[in-house]
Order: structure tokens, then C-alpha cells, then sequence
């Protein structure tokens, strides 16, 4: 494994060699992250797109199961001070890499790229239904009918749908990948697409009146 | 150190408990054997404190120096401050910061009330253990803001505790429901109490409580309840009556009553003095039905934030007493589609949970572990008054975030950061949190690289540091609380409390019966002479036996005598006391009917 290369750290309490481990396997004392770590390697895994969310999901447990803060509450200050940001750190890596469409953004961060700071353009194979929700949602803020809020509430399913086609074929882009990597282009295109779905979905919650904004459609 | 104990903080009722080989058990009143602490306090001339049954009695008489929700106050500012909260209580005339309450004409704030209870039950606890205690996990709402967990955190400091975590109250209610449940799912917590409400949703699996998410209304709760029924009686008394703080606070009480009953009768009497109101159970749903339609949100909110559908919950699990209005089970069961658990006692699984917590910390339970997520989005003001988002709500708990600041200025000595919670748009719609300077050597503008570090602890508390990019030096960043005491202020009342604390607790029980004594002689007396004419026959001179009985007593130094001697004098003085309040309704009534005409 990639992650498990870094081994000339040495264990700040009993000078063992704790390799890539968040917590020394000698004396159980808990390690400062790796300064060059990435979210993968946090949760002992190799940098790789395709990921098995039960087994992604035991690490994550196991790995909170070592360093929370509960553990460590009797601890020096120094091994509640590292527990405290490995914590975090594993909270991050499980937040980033659960989600296909988080993983993927961080994989381009990784690589270097970024999606664009222009706002996303509006998805070639949406375009039309996009721009009569836009009417519509204009219509909805001034004189909302039960009939409209009908008509809103259509198009919204079939974006949560569009959605979700996209996500599986997220998913299936990783997987075909094989341990290789899909071009960055190819992500960012369905990426770009997605933020641009979630954006509109958080619109449309709006006008519709429901629940706070800036919701993360982690559906 | 001894052991940690396990506190519920409650908007009425506080509890502590502790976790045993047996698992985990509520510790009583010493005196009484009371599990529930009523979270009232009651100042009184002479700068004497009483807290719980007594306090709360004391609040007929005493409204405005008598503090019933303080947990509604906690990390506010003055400009929080309702025309219903002021109607309630006298509040120092700031133009910002912390509130204050007036009561004897000196000032506390939040937390110095809570610190009362707090020790309280930190006394409890040592009654019941036989040792010293000293440290402490206290639950908050799910729902809290920072400002209300740093308030809760700075009420440990003042009563002597070292709190060393705050636990959401739906979670640790969920690990006293799955403390021995083996099966796995996911399950929602129902946490209607007496001022907020909670609704979190976790996922259990093989030991690990992970929150999904959560939502709430820090605002709402069975008090508002009591509240409506209240005026439905007060309404039919005339002005200045209704208005009169006593009146109100008999009328609360009488609502309260009132309410209880309706969870098992189909109808019930609210007795305020002479003016009495039935009403129906069907009555009393209908007014208080849009206040448990108002939980509907939250609940769809979290369950939308969590991903997940009504029929992907296994359980949803009542906590707090307001789910016994049958009305809140029907609205739990329609929205998720069963009914809820109630196995374990709705006013103590919280503080079963807070015991449980208090174990795993200490090394006892290893099997389990808590996983909490901060309950509202936290950012800072950006360009324009926009506020932009560090940390989404309902991320997983500790979590850090990284933030590079520059300068918009040439020659900037310092860059301004503006820290705030909420989920609205723009900054001037969420709540202040803090603002600090983070100082930084004179360059051309943009050209400084500050890099922030928000860190969320366990306890869902934010902290700040900065690092200078280009020197490479931590900077020191200076946090102004937008509503919570500044650590000066906080040393400054831990000195005050000190001579409090140490002082013979026996000598203080004795103190404050004294007190309790002097008021009630004092009443009595004048009443005697003012109102002779409505005492019964032989009452007067009742009454005059439990005085004297009463002064003797005083003069002792056995509080529990003195504290008979008051409940005597107390119970002989009811319905005579209960005449006068009804002569001068009845009397108000007839003006008004005269007014009428």
C-alpha cells in the first residue's frame, strides 16, 4: 500500500516505528499525522477512486474507535491535543471519500485541477428543462398556484432522478477505472454537471418554501 | 478526583446520575429522594439562593426574583430579549452583550443561575456517593449553538465542576435505549422537553452511536404549553389583574397541572383562585396543536439532511416529559409511521444517557462510542455581508477547517474575522459567535497570507488560531464572545462563588431556612392584620400557634426543624391565602362587569 511507505516516523513515546498507523502498535500512544498524508492514507487506504463503502466504513469506525477524544479523556495533554486533530482528520477523510461526488472533487484537488470558478455552465442535456424551471421558479416567488408548485414539484423528480443516474455513473466510471484513474476532463464534465443539479434542487427547495438553505444533497 | 457524574441540565428539571457495574442509576435528593431537581432559583433579601421544590413554590410569590427557564436564557444577548421574557422577568438595561437578570436588585447573568442548580446536584451526587466530586459531563440540546454550549461549559466552571464533555441530549438518550440492545439500525430521537426541542437521527452498529443528523427548535418546548393554557384563565380576569407577575406565575402552575392531567383524563379544571375553566382534552389539543405541528420541520430536516425516509427509521424513541401529551405521540407516530418507544422514563433517559457518557470517558465502557456532528453550519462574513460556510451542519464532530486570509488595504496592522452560525444567506441573519483580530506586519494589500484554523472540539465548541504564512509564527487570536462572559468576568464571579462554596453547607441550610422563615413570618403578619376579616373560625388562632412554633424553631439551628416549621405554618396559611387571591379576583371580576354595563 502507498500510504504504508512512509516508515522512518518514529513513536514520539517508545521510539518504536509505527509506520502509517494513526496509533503506535507498541505502546498504544497516538501518532501525529504524516505531514504528507492524504485523506486516503488517513483510513489506510491507497489513493483509488473506487472504493467498497462497507469496508470504508468499518475503517472509518475502527479508526474513531482509536483516537477519538473519549479515549483519551485520562490522557497527557500532548495525546488529547493529537487525538483531538486525528479525530478531525478521520472525520474529514470519512466525510470527503463516503461520497462519490466528494471523493471525486477531491481527487481532482489532488491532481492539481479544480472545477471552475465561473459557475458551471448549464449541462448540454438539460438545458431545456433547466430554463423552464427557471420561469417557473420566477412565477412561484410572486403567485404560487397549487397547479405550479404540481408542475415545480415534476421537474424537481426528474432532476433528483437525473441525479441520480449520474452519481451511478460516477460510481461505475470508478470502477471501471480498474485502479487506474478516469481523465480528469471526463470527471470534471460529470461533476460540473452534478454541482450544477444540486445548485438548482437548492432553488427549488427555496422557492418552494421548505426547510433551510444550503442543504448538501447528499442523496 | 472521584468519580465523573453524568448531569441533564433541564429547562424544569435537572438530574445526575452515574454509571455503576449495574448500569447506570439516577443519584436523589439526600433529603427527600427526589429524582428531579426543579431548575428554579430563588434569590432572596439578603443575597440567600434557594434552589429546586422550594425555589419553584417560592415563584407565586416571588415572580420576578424567582428564575423558572433559565436554560432559555443561556448564551442570549440582550437583544434576544422578548416582550413575553420581559413581561417575566426584570432584565439589566444593556445595550449589548450578555443578558442579565435583576433579582434583589443585583445583576446575574445565565450561566451564575445554572450554576446554582449545578451544585445542587453536585451536592446530590456527594450525598449519594460519599466522596468528592469534581468532574463533570453535562448535556446540552442537540441544537445549541456554540454561545449556549460555552454558556452551559462556563455554569460547570462556576459551580466547581470541571466539565469535561458536553453530550447532545438526544444522543445520550440513545445510548441508554441501546446501552444492551445488540441489533443494529437506525433510530430517531424525539426530544420534546419543557423550553427546546430535538429531533436527531443515528445510525447504531456494533457499539458505535454515529449521529446523522440533527435539527431542533431551541425555543419550544411543554412550557409553551402551560403557557397557552395559562391564558386561556387569565383571560377572563380583567386588567391590571392579568398582568400582575403572581397572577401570571399562579396561573403557569395551574396550566402545568391542568396539562398533566390531560395526558391521562379526558378533561380537566384550571383553578386559578375562584375563576375556574374546564376544559376538554380536545380543547387543549386544539390550542397547542400548531406549537406540535412546529416540530414537523426539524423532523423532515434531519431526516432530508441524513438522507434518509420515514421507513428507513427501525425506532423512534420519546425523550423528555412533554411526549407524554398524547397529542406529541400521535404527531410522532404520523411522522415516522410508528409508535414510539417509551420503555425507559422520558424525564430520566436523558440523565441515564449523561451517566453512561460519564462512564466511557473514565475507561468503563470501551464497547461504546459516541460519534456527535455539529448541529448548524459555521462560517464567517466575507465581502459584502455575505456569510460563507466553513463547516456544513451535521458534520461529523471534532472537525478542523483551514482558511487563508489576506488583506483588502494596503499597510493592514491586523485583519478582522467575523465568526458565525446559522444557515441564512447573509451574515447579518445568523448568529454572532465572535469576532477577533488576528494582527499581521504592514504589506501591500493582498499580499499577507493568514491561515485560520477553526477547530470544533468534541464538545461541538469552536476555538481559533492563526498562523502567519509567511513568517511561519502562530499568531495569537484574540475572540471577543459576541454573548458569552469574558474570562476576566468569569475569574471574577469564581472568586465570589468561592467563599460560597467552601462555606459549611450545614451553616448555609440553616442560613437559608432562616430566610425562608423571616418571608413567610413576614407575610403571615401582615396579613393577619389586613385581611383578619376573611380568617375562619379557630384559624387565627392556627395560625397563630404555627407562628409561634415557627419562631421558636428559627431560633435553633436545626435547619430540617425549621424547614417542618415553615411547611406547618405554610400548610395552615393555604386557604386563608387562597381567600384573599380570590376576593381581590372576584373583586377585579366585578369591576369589569360593571365596566361592561
Amino acid at each position: 500500500m502507498q500510504a504504508a511507505e512512509d516508515t522512518r516516523r518514529e513513536c514520539w513515546k517508545c521510539r518504536a516505528e509505527p509506520g502509517a498507523a494513526l496509533v503506535c502498535p507498541r505502546c498504544a500512544a497516538i501518532q501525529p499525522l504524516p505531514p504528507d498524508a492524504d485523506l486516503f492514507a488517513v483510513l489506510g487506504l491507497p489513493r483509488q477512486l473506487a472504493l467498497d463503502l462497507a469496508d470504508l466504513e468499518r475503517r472509518y469506525h475502527a479508526a474513531s474507535r482509536a483516537v477519538h477524544p473519549d479515549r483519551f479523556q485520562t490522557a497527557g495533554p500532548r495525546e488529547r491535543e493529537l487525538s483531538l486533530g486525528a479525530s478531525a482528520a478521520v472525520n474529514r477523510a470519512y466525510r470527503t471519500l463516503r461520497d462519490p461526488v466528494a471523493r471525486g472533487r477531491y481527487w481532482l484537488e489532488l491532481h492539481g485541477a479544480r472545477l471552475g470558478d465561473g459557475g458551471p455552465q448549464v449541462p448540454a442535456p438539460i438545458a431545456a428543462e433547466v430554463f423552464e424551471t427557471q420561469e417557473k421558479l420566477e412565477e412561484l416567488r410572486t403567485a404560487a398556484s397549487p397547479e405550479l408548485r404540481r408542475e415545480v414539484e415534476a421537474l424537481r423528480a426528474r432532476f433528483t432522478g437525473r441525479l441520480g443516474v449520474l452519481r451511478d455513473e460516477l460510481s461505475a466510471l470508478y470502477a471501471s477505472a480498474n485502479g487506474g484513474a478516469p481523465s480528469l476532463d471526463e470527471l470534471k464534465r460529470r461533476l460540473s454537471e452534478i454541482a450544477y443539479l444540486r445548485t438548482l434542487l437548492g432553488d427549488i427547495e427555496d422557492a418552494m418554501g421548505e426547510g433551510l438553505r444550503g442543504t448538501d444533497h447528499r442523496h | 478526583m472521584g468519580r465523573i457524574i453524568g448531569i441533564d441540565l433541564g429547562t424544569t428539571n435537572s438530574l445526575v446520575a452515574v454509571l455503576e457495574e449495574s448500569g447506570p442509576r439516577v443519584l436523589p435528593d439526600p433529603e427527600t429522594g427526589a429524582a428531579l431537581l426543579p431548575s428554579a432559583v430563588a434569590f432572596l433579601p439578603g443575597g440567600e439562593v434557594i434552589v429546586g421544590a422550594r425555589a419553584k413554590a417560592l415563584a407565586a410569590e416571588r415572580p420576578l426574583d424567582t428564575i423558572l427557564s433559565v436554560k432559555r436564557f443561556m448564551g442570549l444577548g440582550v437583544e434576544h430579549v422578548s416582550a413575553d421574557d420581559r413581561r417575566r422577568y426584570r432584565f439589566a438595561e444593556r445595550s449589548e452583550g450578555v443578558v442579565r437578570f435583576v433579582v434583589e436588585g443585583r445583576e446575574v447573568t445565565p450561566p451564575e443561575v445554572s450554576a446554582h442548580v449545578l451544585r445542587e446536584l453536585k451536592r446530590w451526587a456527594e450525598a449519594a456517593l460519599g466522596e468528592i466530586t469534581g468532574q463533570a459531563v453535562i448535556t446540552v440540546p442537540a441544537y445549541f449553538n456554540d454561545s449556549q454550549r460555552q454558556a452551559t461549559r462556563d455554569a460547570g466552571r462556576l459551580a466547581g465542576l470541571e466539565v469535561l464533555r458536553l453530550v447532545n441530549e438526544p444522543t445520550a438518550a440513545s445510548l441508554a435505549y441501546g446501552l444492551d440492545q445488540k441489533d443494529e439500525g437506525v433510530i430517531a430521537v424525539y426530544d420534546l422537553g419543557g423550553g427546546t426541542f430535538d429531533i436527531s437521527i443515528l445510525r447504531l452498529r456494533a457499539g458505535v452511536f454515529e449521529v446523522l443528523a440533527t435539527s431542533g427548535d431551541t425555543r419550544l418546548g411543554g412550557d409553551d404549553f402551560d403557557e397557552r393554557l395559562a391564558e386561556l384563565v387569565l383571560a377572563e380576569l380583567p386588567e391590571p389583574e392579568r398582568s400582575r407577575a403572581p397572577v401570571r406565575a399562579r396561573a403557569r402552575q395551574a396550566a402545568e397541572r391542568a396539562k398533566r392531567a390531560l395526558s391521562d383524563a379526558e378533561r380537566a379544571e384550571i383553578a386559578l383562585g375562584s375563576v375556574r375553566r374546564a376544559l376538554t382534552r380536545a380543547e387543549f389539543e386544539a390550542l397547542v396543536e400548531d406549537l406540535v405541528e412546529r416540530t414537523a420541520g426539524p423532523c423532515r430536516q434531519a431526516l432530508r439532511d441524513a438522507g434518509l425516509a420515514p421507513e428507513d427509521i427501525r425506532s423512534v424513541v420519546a425523550v423528555g416529559g412533554s411526549t407524554r401529551v398524547p397529542l406529541v405521540r400521535r404527531q410522532m407516530e404520523a411522522l415516522f409511521g410508528r409508535p414510539p418507544l417509551t420503555d425507559i422514563d422520558p424525564d430520566q433517559v436523558v440523565a441515564l444517557g449523561a451517566g453512561i457518557q460519564a462512564g466511557i470517558l473514565a475507561g468503563g465502557r470501551r464497547d461504546m462510542l459516541l460519534l456527535d456532528v455539529v448541529p448548524l453550519s459555521l462560517g464567517i462574513e466575507t465581502m459584502g455581508g455575505v456569510f460563507t460556510r466553513l463547516v456544513d451542519r451535521n458534520t461529523t464532530i471534532p472537525a478542523s477547517v483551514k482558511e487563508t486570509f489576506t488583506t483588502g488595504v494596503d499597510n493592514q496592522t491586523s485583519v478582522d474575522v467575523h465568526v458565525l452560525q446559522g444557515e441564512r444567506e447573509l451574515a447579518a441573519d445568523n448568529r454572532s459567535l465572535a469576532r477577533f483580530k488576528i494582527p499581521i506586519c504592514p504589506l501591500p494589500a493582498g499580499v499577507p497570507r493568514v491561515e485560520v484554523t477553526f477547530l470544533i472540539d468534541a464538545n461541538g465548541i469552536l476555538s481559533v488560531t492563526a498562523t502567519d504564512l509567511r513568517t511561519g509564527r502562530e499568531r495569537s487570536v484574540e475572540v471577543k464572545p459576541s454573548y458569552g462572559l469574558a474570562e476576566e468576568e468569569i475569574e471574577r464571579m469564581l472568586e465570589e462563588s468561592i467563599d460560597y462554596a467552601e462555606e459549611d453547607v450545614r451553616q448555609r441550610q440553616v442560613r437559608e431556612a432562616r430566610v425562608e422563615a423571616e418571608m413567610i413570618l413576614h407575610a403571615t403578619r401582615e396579613s393577619l392584620a389586613r385581611e383578619a376579616g376573611l380568617l375562619a373560625d379557630g384559624e387565627g388562632e392556627r395560625i397563630r400557634t404555627a407562628v409561634a412554633a415557627l419562631e421558636r424553631a428559627r431560633a435553633g439551628e436545626d435547619y430540617l426543624a425549621i424547614r417542618d416549621a415553615v411547611e406547618t405554618l405554610s400548610g395552615e396559611t393555604e386557604p386563608f391565602a387562597r381567600r384573599i387571591m380570590d376576593r381581590s379576583l372576584t373583586e377585579a371580576l366585578a369591576n369589569r362587569r360593571l365596566e361592561e354595563l
